[in-house]
């Protein structure tokens, strides 16, 4: 055998899975090749490096941020990367520097300003103005989701997704931005969460739909998996032919081929 | 797994157990960083927690998990650009010149691995480090079987050229040092 034949079966020949008849020409190959030999030593070789530990205090590390989720603090978790502890501190200003912040943080001032005047005035009108300011400080809030999902780093991005969990009632534009976060995003983990946000807003139409539609698009298998289950949650009519849909797709992962099959046999 | 997925949240620690050590096994080798595949691991096991929903039963548990390992540090670049080359001399500690050979090799292998670009890097690493199964390979990095197999070729002829050079360079190294201290110095006390 040549060495470009040998070299087809050499990867497995080092994991040790060919079937005896090939595994003897390889080593009738390596004892008179020295190139291919050199190759089949260097893997073993390989073990030679020493295995890399992890320090003591790691358990102690993964014990605290275990304790942080349970406890519904996982956000703030001291558990997070130290970069990203500080990347997240400052992203809490860095969207005053955005036009959108810049906007938002007037709206915060003068809401400020109109709640101080209404202390004072100790009007009689209190109650409507309230809800006029409470209403304000919702769009505000929505504002500074949609400026979060602009940012670059994904950590970004995700901290706006999760700002966006805080509002009982979405805007229509956040929710169009949301689903485009959903569809576009470049992270998979920035997608998931977008998904998990807008699951929570699935009985209206549009929202029903894009994330519906998304399922044909999506590439990555964990968003995927995650879209089929959330349909399947939905026992959504269109359900069953959709995934039947995504089932004819070439070159689809056998992992959400296999979910969308247990899938239609639960909605069936 | 499915117990953590289902929200049974001590049954992690299991996970942790099994799988923290070679997580940062791979992150240490993958990008010479200790302090960073400490972080990277935690991150790992938060990423677990947040998204176990979405691990299917049936899916090969390892190649998720190594799944959300690559995302981990593919995200954590994107946020935090390398601000220095790699240099590949910084991280294997350097054998004293009379260790035994197997010491050396392993050196000079540690040193021939890092210097490969990172994508050869981490496919080797997987299949021999981490042992995982080319299937499972394929599976994690969304390729077809026998790409991961040629891949696994190409890096593995690119070490054997690196690993050469590295061993001639301390072969000649060696060479002078030994020339070196057989000559006489110059000027000194054998004149007299």
């Amino acid at each position: 055998m040549q060495c470009e034949q040998i070299a087809e079966l050499l990867p497995d020949y080092l994991q040790d899975s060919l079937p005896a008849e090939q595994h003897k020409q390889v080593e009738a190959h390596l004892t008179a090749c020295a190139q291919c030999s050199e190759e089949v030593a260097l893997w073993q070789k390989l073990s030679l490096v020493p295995f890399e530990q992890p320090g003591p205090e790691s358990r102690a590390r993964f014990e605290a941020m275990l304790h942080a989720f349970q406890a519904g603090r996982s956000e703030q978790s001291g558990a997070h990367l130290e970069e990203r502890k500080r990347a997240s501190f400052w992203s809490a200003f860095n969207w005053f520097r955005s036009p959108l912040g810049a906007v938002a943080w007037s709206v915060a001032l003068l809401l400020l300003g109109a709640f101080i005047g209404l202390r004072l005035n100790g009007s009689a009108s209190r109650t409507p103005e309230l809800a006029a300011m409470h209403s304000e400080l919702t769009n505000m809030r929505q504002l500074v989701v949609l400026s979060m999902l602009q940012q670059q780093s994904a950590s970004e991005r995700l901290q706006g997704v999760s700002w966006s969990r805080r509002e009982e009632q979405l805007d229509p534009q956040v929710l169009a931005a949301l689903m485009h976060t959903l569809r576009y995003d470049n992270s998979v983990d920035v997608r998931l969460a977008a998904l998990d946000a807008l699951s929570r807003h699935g009985r209206q139409p549009q929202v029903h739909k894009g994330i519906a539609d998304a399922l044909q698009e999506q590439q990555s298998p964990l968003v995927q998996v995650a879209l089929i289950d959330q349909l399947l949650e939905w026992r959504d009519p269109d359900a069953a032919q959709r995934l039947k849909n995504l089932r004819q797709t070439p070159d689809l992962n056998p992992t959400v081929r296999q979910r969308a099959d247990w899938a239609i046999s639960k909605l069936n | 797994m499915l117990q953590v997925r289902d929200g049974a949240g001590e049954q992690l620690g299991v996970l942790f157990d099994r799988y923290h050590a070679p997580l940062y096994n791979f992150y240490a080798k993958l990008t010479g960083d200790r302090v960073l595949s400490e972080d990277l691991v935690q991150e790992v096991f938060l990423r677990i927690l947040k998204y176990r929903r979405s691990y299917s039963p049936g899916t090969p548990f390892r190649a998720w998990i190594y799944q959300i390992a690559r995302n981990a540090r593919i995200d954590h670049y994107r946020r935090t650009p390398r601000q220095v080359p790699f240099n590949p001399d910084m991280l294997p500690p350097v054998p004293p010149k009379d260790s035994a050979q197997a010491g050396q090799e392993a050196a000079l292998l540690h040193s021939a691995l890092m210097q490969l670009p990172e994508e050869k890097r981490e496919i080797l690493l997987l299949s021999r480090f981490q042992e995982l199964k080319y299937e499972e390979i394929a599976h994690l990095l969304g390729c077809e079987l026998a790409t991961v197999k040629s891949r696994i070729h190409r890096a593995m002829l690119h070490l054997r050229d690196v690993y050469r050079q590295l061993e001639q360079s301390t072969a000649s190294k060696k060479a002078k040092t030994a020339t070196a201290d057989f000559i006489p110095p110059q000027g000194g006390s054998h004149a007299v």
